[in-house]
């Protein structure tokens, strides 16, 4: 608990916060503007307006914001002789991994919020018919706990590699694979956190992967393999650093 | 170049070998050739040996270069300039005699040098590609250089662009962060009207594509020169200007 509290703090004067907010706004004004100019109206209302800002960041823009939080959480831990005092302290390694794992996953579930929030009130602004599906909400608490196995993967590789950059690059990389694969037809890639962060910004959308109905199946399978991945990345990163070290 | 240049120079590759360039341009070169396959395999006209046409790879090269390289670029401009930052290098090279504008200078020119090979490589794998899968016709070679030396002078000026951020600005969240909005800019440059995708760097891509679709048929395009030209000169002296500056400035 007192290494989430520690993280917490290190949280107030971080720069975290603007990614959290401009890149959510950043995807649904894209949207919008490119609706606007392509003259292509929202033909589906609600349903247009989500897909061209959730399914279209989830694709690869998410994951990256993603992996950047992972790396600012990280920086300061790689700054002057902090990693030293991490690493010699008294917390067990494990609690560090999973501090900063779920402040990780916290910013980003904080990211997906507000991207929810960005599409309702575009969507009320440009007066699209009835009001927002209910249905999305529940995509948007999906979305977050398929998140969290990406926000520890992103938060472990930036904790083994001391550069900011690096990780960033492996996110756009890991999900370029990862969709390559799913579209193949490989379903076994939804074992990737890449993949299966796609996935679900999908569902019920009918694009890409997806067919338009979200069956029991399909969230069973999103919700048992979030937790699975997150445990065994965890376990993975903590067996990691407790026998190596970093390198630039 | 006086001695110290070619030395800064040479200096930026050895720095390199630590820097995991390796990975990161091998995976600007597979992103690049995936997205081109990708492209082309999903042209219906493709499927068939007798109707494959060059024309579907290169739109797809175009598309993939626009939407790896900001990235990409960011990371290396990022990486190859953060550890001078970490490692007090600004201090080291000024007293040995290189000016932080002159280093600056040097990273663009080494990092300048690896873009052009990468994307030579990609080029040239995916001419390998088409000869390969026996497209008929000959390759379109005068688009084909026009669209690649295009696409290059836009990431050449992206990379200067990210050089100097990643200097002057020491946390490098701020040059990732651009390169991220620059990729959804470059993404979606080539369905605005061409005056906006004018107005950022990233939109430049859109103005080099070398083929695209017009209703159901795939056409050759060239690239807009002037536009490109006027990227280049402004790119050139802000980059000019403001690694004249660092020279200037104490470290």
């Amino acid at each position: 608990m007192n290494a989430l509290l520690a993280e917490l703090i290190k949280l107030k004067r971080s720069l975290s916060w603007p990614v959290v907010v401009l890149l959510p706004l950043a995807l649904v004004v894209s949207a919008v503007v490119n609706t606007l100019v392509s003259g292509q109206p929202l033909e589906d209302g609600w349903a247009t307006l989500w897909l061209r800002s959730l399914v279209f960041g989830g694709l690869f823009p998410l994951a990256l914001g993603v992996g950047t939080l992972a790396s600012l959480v990280w920086r300061v831990e790689h700054r002057g002789n902090n990693w030293n005092v991490l690493m010699s302290g008294p917390t067990p390694t494990w609690r560090i991994v999973v501090a900063k794992g779920i402040v990780v996953a916290g910013l980003s579930a904080a990211m997906q919020v507000l991207l929810h929030l960005a599409v309702l009130v575009m969507g009320e602004v440009l007066g699209l018919p009835g009001g927002m599906p209910v249905a999305y909400l529940g995509i948007s608490a999906l979305i977050m706990i398929a998140c969290v196995p990406l926000a520890v993967l992103q938060s472990g590789l930036s904790m083994v590699l001391r550069s900011f950059a690096a990780p960033i690059a492996v996110a756009l990389v890991g999900s370029g694979i990862s969709i390559m694969l799913l579209m193949a037809g490989l379903d076994a890639a939804l074992v990737s956190p890449y993949g299966l962060f796609s996935r679900t910004t999908q569902l019920g959308t009918g694009t890409f992967l997806d067919d338009g109905s979200t069956s029991a199946i399909d969230v069973v399978m999103i919700l048992s393999l979030s937790v699975g991945l997150t445990a065994g990345l965890l376990a993975a990163t903590t067996w990691f650093i407790n026998r190596r070290d970093t390198h630039a | 170049m006086t001695s110290a240049t070619v030395k800064g120079f040479t200096n930026e590759f050895a720095k390199m070998r630590q820097l995991g360039v390796v990975p990161v341009g091998s995976a600007l070169l597979l992103g690049v050739l995936g997205l081109t396959m990708i492209a082309a395999l999903g042209d219906p006209s493709f499927a068939e040996p007798r109707t494959r046409s060059w024309l579907p790879m290169l739109g797809g090269m175009s598309m993939g270069v626009a939407l790896m390289s900001p990235l990409m670029l960011a990371v290396l401009a990022s990486r190859q300039v953060d550890i001078e930052h970490q490692g007090q290098g600004w201090l080291l090279s000024a007293t040995s005699g290189l000016t932080p504008g002159q280093v600056c200078r040097a990273k663009l020119v080494a990092l300048g040098a690896v873009v052009a090979m990468i994307t030579i490589a990609t080029n040239v794998i995916i001419l390998g590609v088409g000869l390969a899968l026996g497209v008929p016709a000959p390759p379109p070679v005068g688009h084909w250089l026009a669209a690649v030396s295009g696409a290059l002078l836009v990431s050449l000026v992206l990379l200067a662009l990210h050089v100097v951020l990643a200097a002057k600005v020491e946390n490098q969240l701020v040059g990732l962060g651009i390169g991220v909005l620059g990729t959804l800019f470059a993404a979606f440059a080539s369905g605005l009207p061409t005056w906006l995708a004018h107005l950022a760097p990233w939109g430049y891509y859109a103005l080099t594509r070398a083929a695209e679709y017009q209703g159901e048929s795939v056409v050759l395009l060239l690239p807009s020169w002037p536009s490109l030209l006027g990227l280049a000169v402004v790119g050139g002296v802000v980059f000019a200007l403001v690694t004249g500056r660092l020279d200037r400035q104490e470290v």
